[in-house]
């Protein structure tokens, strides 16, 4: 599904030059569930932003389906992030000011979609978290687990075929970091390739493969 | 899509109130002193009103004069003998009237003395100008050549010599500086170059007839052609008639030269001294006023660009997230754009109506006499155009650098 090779990253500051991944080479099969674990600032995020083709690596070559995206355009990236992939962060990052189906909504405005088909996509994909009751609400209006939620429903809305969540449990407490789970556990048996950053590893072991990170390179 | 645009778009407005108030006091201030200033425009050099002719009609305000290798120069109005004689009779043109430039007289009324501005005209003045009749009648050629001392008003002073209707004015007598004037009608106000007064009288009501041997003196000619079409025709004619003219005294001016100008051609001679020559220096006048109007409007619009970008700043985070979900640069760019025309629309619609607000207060204030200026379709279309220039111009770039981001640092809400 994606295979990434001899993949080196580095951030250059005026000052700091800083390698984030080294010599990466990661085979994510179609339908895996993989966890990516790592100390903090080990690259795990780096990673996982160039699987999901928000960040570029320096070095190395990135495929999907067989396909080298090194020298795609802005746009031909930005559509294939569209088709492909569904993101989940942390920290949620829904958009304040706009109601839950709004929000959920949001990759299909990037579609050629009539404004009925994305409302009923959006409405299923809510159903599908349990959250179908709180689409007129404002994401200030929810709990962290309910916001986790809608954000999940927003990542996959558009059917992609792979999820890449960043710690997606992490500013959760217990409880809901296990409905989040389960969640994330379900869509992938129905097909989903998921990508997840965790430092949890009871989380992880629930996962197909653990891939753990150190200083940007992956270890064994 | 556009749907959503607009959406975003109101709740971006809603969710700084103070921000978007701010914004919107920018842009509308900005745009009222741009608007007042194009209707004011608008009303002196469009036709309308008692000028609504002003489209085929041509003026020769001024005479320049040169004494021999150009040593001396004089600018002059004319005077009736150089219209008489050497523009009434020009070939193909519908009419030329004479009419006195305003000058302030004294109005005698029982123990009360009125200042009001007066002109002496010919009966063709009365047709080239479209003046609005309110009671009575204007007055003819037979009134001028039988000397008739007869006088029209207009409104405001008609109301202020003779309380009441324009009506109760006529028939009355008044006394200009000795003479004896019967009013015969009143007419509406009106304040455009050539028709800006409070009181007419035919020219031969003149104390004396010395102003028929004038070349120069105090007058104006209107020369209106049967068709605008022929109006550059007549320029030529004009300048060639000028080169044609001889002074009472040749030794001392051998070279007169004179145009025949729209209003804006009269207003851009004026402004750029250009007396002697048929160029009047429009083009320079119109760019000018272009290129005002643009520093005018750049100067807000880079304090806009920088609130826009603040604002923008703060949603990079959006910006980070749309982009994962596969928003193009160019399509965030079109959104933040579109924000903020909708934002100088909504500035321009208020300017509009707060443009309406400013004019009336002109005109009731009394700062220009007799103005009677309108917001007009015209106004309105220019007004939402330089609305849309705004937006632009304060929009492209910021929304362009914030397209720009890197999603990844976006979404960490770094820049």
């Amino acid at each position: 599904m994606i295979r990434l090779s001899n993949v080196s990253k580095t951030y250059r500051t005026d000052k700091v030059e800083t390698l984030a991944l080294k010599d990466v080479d990661l085979h994510v099969k179609k339908g895996e569930f993989v966890a990516m674990m790592g100390p903090s600032g080990c690259g795990k995020s780096t990673l996982l932003n160039v699987i999901g083709l928000l960040d570029r690596p320096g070095q190395g070559s990135v495929e999907v389906e067989g396909i080298p995206i090194t020298r795609y355009r802005d746009k031909q990236v930005a559509n294939l992030r569209n088709s492909t992939f569904g993101f989940i962060f942390q920290s949620f990052h829904l958009i304040p000011d706009l109601r839950v189906i709004d929000n959920v909504e949001l990759p299909l405005l990037y579609r050629k979609m009539g404004a009925g088909e994305r409302r009923r996509l959006a409405r299923q994909a809510l159903e599908k978290v349990g959250l179908s009751a709180r689409m007129d609400h404002y994401p200030n209006q929810l709990s962290g687990g309910q916001q986790q939620r809608v954000a999940i429903a927003r990542a996959i809305v558009g059917e992609p075929q792979v999820l890449l969540a960043d710690e997606p449990t992490g500013n959760l407490d217990s409880k809901m970091g296990e409905e989040v789970m389960d969640i994330l556990l379900k869509l992938n048996e129905e097909g989903t390739t998921v990508v997840m950053v965790t430092h949890d590893e009871r989380e992880a072991r629930r996962t197909n493969r653990i891939v753990r990170v150190f200083d940007g390179q992956l270890v064994a | 899509m556009f749907r959503n645009y607009l959406l975003t778009a109101w709740k971006v407005f809603m969710r700084r109130k103070l921000f978007t108030a701010i914004n919107l006091l920018c842009i509308v201030l900005t745009l009222v002193v741009l608007m007042v200033f194009a209707s004011l425009l608008e009303t002196a050099f469009r036709p309308s009103g008692v000028e609504g002719k002003s489209d085929r009609f041509l003026q020769v305000y001024m005479v320049h004069m040169e004494s021999p290798n150009g040593a001396g120069r004089m600018n002059t109005p004319p005077g009736f003998k150089l219209i008489d004689k050497y523009l009434k009779p020009m070939p193909g043109v519908e009419r030329v009237a004479a009419v006195t430039l305003p000058t302030s007289v004294s109005v005698y009324q029982d123990r009360n003395v009125s200042e009001l501005k007066m002109r002496r005209a010919d009966a063709d003045y009365w047709k080239v100008l479209d003046f609005r009749l309110l009671a009575g009648r204007l007055p003819t050629a037979q009134d001028d050549a039988a000397g008739r001392m007869i006088a029209v008003l207009n409104a405001t002073s008609a109301r202020r010599l003779f309380p009441g209707a324009p009506k109760a004015a006529l028939g009355q007598r008044i006394d200009v500086g000795g003479q004896v004037f019967e009013v015969v009608g009143v007419v509406e106000d009106a304040m455009h170059l050539n028709a800006y007064a409070d009181i007419w009288a035919p020219i031969s009501t003149f104390p004396t007839s010395d102003y028929r041997n004038q070349l120069t003196g105090m007058f104006s000619a209107l020369v209106l052609a049967e068709r605008a079409a022929d109006l550059p025709r007549i320029r030529e004619q004009v300048a060639r008639i000028a080169r044609g003219v001889v002074h009472d005294d040749p030794k001392q001016w051998p070279k007169i030269r004179f145009w025949a100008d729209s209003k804006l051609d009269l207003f851009s001679r004026i402004l750029t001294f250009n007396e002697d020559q048929p160029d009047s220096g429009a083009g320079k006048v119109l760019a000018g006023i272009a290129v005002a109007m643009l520093v005018f409007m750049l100067l807000p619009a880079l304090n806009l660009v920088n609130l826009n970008t603040g604002r923008i700043m703060e949603r990079r985070s959006e910006i980070g997230v749309r982009k994962a979900f596969g928003a193009t640069s160019s399509q965030l760019a079109v959104q933040l754009v579109i924000e903020n025309v909708l934002l100088c629309l909504a500035g321009g619609l208020i300017a509009l109506a707060a443009t309406a607000g400013v004019l009336a207060w002109l005109e009731s204030a009394d700062l220009i006499p007799y103005l009677q200026v309108d917001l007009n379709l015209a106004v309105f279309g220019w007004g939402m155009l330089i609305a849309t220039v705004f937006g632009l111009l304060s929009g492209v770039l910021p929304a362009w650098k914030m397209s720009r981001l890197d999603p990844v640092h976006a979404l960490k809400g770094a820049i």
